[in-house]
């Protein structure tokens, strides 16, 4: 179960250490406990990103193929394993398959004392 | 034409090692796989062949990005064969490979190879339910539940799902040119099909989709029965792959269904149960919605009786 905090006005729900997620690495959260990662965070050139788990193509669609494989061999796209659609993973534009031009969802992350955590 | 079914499906991948533990863990079984692809067959020796997509023999997909290069079907008889050769010839290349199987391209731009099926036949009986009445059962105190670590394996390469651009035009090519019959339609989106030499009621299914979506929603294999086929697909949840809809059963075909992500650009089902047909039967037409789509789905519950962990109420959410 993920634990909150206050920080201003916006919950912040904790995910892990910020460390444990290394360049071109992705893992999926599911902070609600709903039974299925319900976000992902991914690094891409140093910094972390954070998208709902959710194709823009078939709303709500589940990305990952594997628990936490929500990339492409190399690292350098976001692939939705449901039809193959590729995302630029630093801004979640769609570039390739059913929905390009369409975007991700993305979720604001915020790093504490190495801490990562997304806001509610 | 004795088109009998699928005989493989031909995958480009970027990760050679991890789609072989996934085809691995699906219930397949390797055959000649190297860190440069190889064959995972079910029982009947149908299969998946994956390569790198780096690989120069492979051929091209019908749109960048698809990552199904080829779809091989068996035919019974040479004279299957030659009668395709001769009919695609008339306004396509076709083309003799090495191994004596023949490759041309269809109507949406899929490449298409024919071979001699080289179908393993194996007698095993599929899943039996015991029935009051009934003339068939189970063998005495046999189970009907697969116990935990037995071996499920998937039997016969089932059907593939294509989108497709025009999909008028790629179905009157499967029917007219090869023969295939219309077993059941969704209006507006598209054909369950099926050939000459088989009773499945569908080894093809076509979906009419925009131009983006050109290429495969899903391919599958048959398993022995929905208890077989269930327990593998929470053996493979608890793997970690990722489940998108299932386990259910169909209305059209009466399969059994459990859809899943995978690393081929599309989705992997397994199925089970489905209906046969042979030319007596009339097409059904009805329109594409999730109810029409399937009979039940079933939802697994953890936790339904008093004890520990559970409110004093229950857990009947």
């Amino acid at each position: 179960m993920a634990t909150t905090r206050e920080a201003g006005s916006a919950a912040l729900l904790r995910l892990c250490r910020a460390d444990e997620i290394g360049e071109a690495q992705s893992r999926g959260f599911d902070p609600d406990d709903e039974g299925q990662d319900s976000l992902f965070v991914v690094r891409w050139q140093g910094q972390l990103h954070g998208w709902r788990n959710a194709c823009p193509h078939i709303d709500g669609a589940p990305m990952a193929w594997r628990r936490d494989a929500y990339l492409n061999a190399e690292g350098t796209r976001i692939v939705c394993h449901a039809h193959g659609a590729e995302f630029v993973p630093d801004t979640g534009l769609c570039v390739q398959g059913p929905c390009r031009g369409e975007r991700l969802s993305r979720l604001e992350l915020v790093v504490i004392d190495g801490e990562l955590f997304v806001t509610s | 034409m004795k088109i009998v079914g699928l005989e493989s499906l031909v995958f480009a991948v970027d990760d050679v090692a991890g789609a072989s533990r996934f085809l691995v863990d699906y219930g397949l079984a390797p055959v000649g796989v190297s860190d440069r692809g190889g064959r995972f067959e079910a029982m009947d020796g149908t299969a998946v062949v994956i390569a790198r997509q780096d690989d120069p023999a492979l051929p091209r997909p019908p749109v960048p990005g698809c990552r199904l290069r080829k779809t091989v079907m068996g035919v019974a008889d040479e004279a299957t064969l030659g009668a395709i050769v001769a009919e695609l010839r008339r306004d396509r290349e076709v083309r003799r490979l090495a191994d004596g199987s023949i490759e041309s391209i269809d109507d949406s731009g899929f490449v298409i190879g024919f071979q001699l099926t080289a179908r393993k036949p194996f007698v095993l009986a599929g899943e039996i339910s015991n029935a009051p009445g009934g003339v068939v059962f189970r063998p005495i105190n046999s189970l009907g539940v697969p116990p935990p670590g037995s071996v499920i394996r998937p039997r016969s390469l089932s059907h593939v799902v294509y989108f497709v651009p025009d999909v008028v035009k790629a179905e009157a090519f499967y029917v007219n040119r090869l023969g295939f019959r219309c077993t059941d339609r969704f209006t507006g989106t598209g054909p369950f099909l099926q050939p000459g030499g088989s009773l499945d009621h569908h080894t093809h299914f076509l979906i009419g989709a925009p131009p983006q979506m050109h290429g495969v929603e899903h391919f599958t294999f048959h398993f022995g029965g929905p208890s077989e086929m269930i327990s593998n697909g929470y053996r493979f949840v608890e793997k970690g792959y990722q489940a998108f809809w299932g386990p259910g059963r169909h209305i059209l075909g009466s399969n059994w269904f459990w859809y899943f992500n995978s690393p081929f650009g599309c989705h992997i089902e397994m199925d089970a149960d489905m209906d046969q047909h042979d030319a007596s039967w009339q097409p059904r037409e009805a329109t594409a919605s999730a109810d029409n789509s399937q009979a039940f789905l079933l939802k697994m519950r953890k936790k339904w009786y008093p004890g520990p962990g559970i409110h004093e109420n229950g857990d009947y959410a």
